[in-house]
């Protein structure tokens, strides 16, 4: 999977408008990011990708950015 | 992983009884707002729970569910009653002691508690069907349930919204020819911490703050995400590993009953799995999630009508606080299934 689809992938999960997220924006401040957000992006990471995301890993994460390298080289640009 | 095949034992009988008060999704607009409130319904599937008045007890549901069923069903005698809950009416005596003698039971009953939730169902039917199959017994009533909502803090979003209270009973009896029942049983207390009442008994003391300073002391504190990563690690193989057990195909159970965790829970784990939605028991709609009484609870609303007049095969998947896991693969059915009872204030 690309970087963008990826990206097009969360912005699903987080109920963002279509081509709005580029990786920089923080996620404290990114509506629709919740605990049941972070769900479905652990959800969205097994479909997709097939594994499931560390749950710790992805509490440390600050940004879509981050979200993105949880997944590793299963991404790429 | 604990496995087990038990001969000489079959399910008898099933009842469950809730809380008549009733909280929807507009009690959660009240303080949520009501799109707040309407996504989570969405998303959690729960547009209703029963909530136990303060004065009323997972014990005295269990009662009501436990008489319905005796009354339905009368054995000669039950000779072992497992009442497995997280909320028992005191730290001591055991709850189990008090409902032998609130219903009657003989005293030569044995009785005790096993404190488990979401896997709590599977793990009684385990030990109550090990018990009979073994002689220790002829009859056993194992009687599973919960009032988390006592749990809740008020403010709580991601919890207040999906639990519920309920309670239930369930009778096994000792006759040769019943089909093996098969279980898998699993453990991780690593994850203990995932899902957790911190504070009220001696580990922080009584009235001491949570490590992490923002919840109430006695109340539930769940790491959705942890749950949730849990569930898809460990519940397909489980389920898996019970149908090979048992010598069952993916295509034989004529009914998945699952811990109603949420239903964005269930059906994920329904498509990862591979199991046809007809086939896929989903009944915390009006509810919610009622720990260790989700599985039997959904069995009398759900396949209750079935049961009455069928014998089903049924693969149960408990999941949850512990962390802990059961399967079981059985065969139930013609049962005595009482109507789903509804209690006021104890």
């Amino acid at each position: 999977m690309t970087k963008n689809e990826f990206l097009r992938e969360i912005e699903t999960v987080v109920e963002a408008a279509p081509g709005s997220l580029t990786g920089e924006e923080s996620l404290a401040k990114l509506p629709g990011w919740d605990s049941m957000a972070a769900i479905g992006f652990i959800a969205m990471v097994d479909s997709r990708l097939g594994v499931v995301v560390n749950p710790a890993d992805l509490a440390a994460c600050k940004t879509v950015a981050d979200l993105v390298a949880l997944a590793g080289d299963r991404v790429q640009d | 992983m604990a496995s087990a095949r038990i001969s000489g034992v079959r399910l008898t009988g099933l009842a469950a009884a809730v809380p008549s008060s009733v909280r929807g999704v507009e009690d959660l607009a009240g303080w949520m707002g009501e799109a707040d409130a309407a996504k989570v319904a969405k998303e959690t599937g729960v547009r209703e729970r029963r909530v136990a008045p303060s004065r009323t007890c997972t014990s005295d549901l269990c009662q009501a569910a436990a008489r319905a069923l005796l009354a339905a069903a009368p054995p000669k005698t039950v000779d072992v009653l497992v009442f497995v809950s997280q909320t028992p009416d005191y730290f001591l005596p055991a709850t189990s002691a008090l409902l032998q003698h609130r219903l009657g039971l003989a005293r030569g009953c044995a009785a005790f508690d096993v404190n488990l939730g979401c896997s709590g169902y599977v793990y009684g039917l385990w030990i109550a069907a090990s018990i009979v199959a073994a002689g220790g017994a002829r009859v056993a009533l194992v009687l599973s349930g919960d009032t988390i909502t006592r749990f809740l803090d008020a403010g709580d979003r991601s919890t207040v919204p999906l639990f519920g209270d309920a309670g239930t009973a369930t009778l096994l009896e000792a006759d040769a020819t019943a089909a093996p029942m098969v279980f898998h049983l699993s453990t991780d207390g690593a994850g203990g911490n995932h899902l957790v009442v911190p504070g009220g008994a001696f580990r922080h003391g009584f009235g001491a703050p949570a490590d992490d300073g923002a919840k109430t002391p006695s109340t539930l504190h769940m790491n959705g995400p942890e749950i949730f990563a849990f569930t898809l690690r460990e519940v397909p193989p489980l389920v898996g590993d019970t149908l090979d057990l048992a010598g069952w195909g993916a295509e034989e159970p004529d009914a998945f009953v699952c811990h109603q965790a949420n239903r964005f829970i269930l059906e994920f784990l329904r498509r990862k799995i591979g199991i046809a939605a007809d086939r896929f028991v989903i009944g915390l709609e009006r509810y919610g999630n009622t720990s260790s009484a989700s599985i039997p609870l959904a069995m009398v609303t759900e396949l209750g009508d079935r049961l009455r007049g069928q014998r089903l095969k049924l693969l149960l998947a408990g999941f949850g606080v512990g962390l802990s896991w059961g399967g079981a693969a059985v065969e139930a059915g013609p049962l005595v299934v009482p109507p789903l009872m509804e209690i006021d204030a104890a």
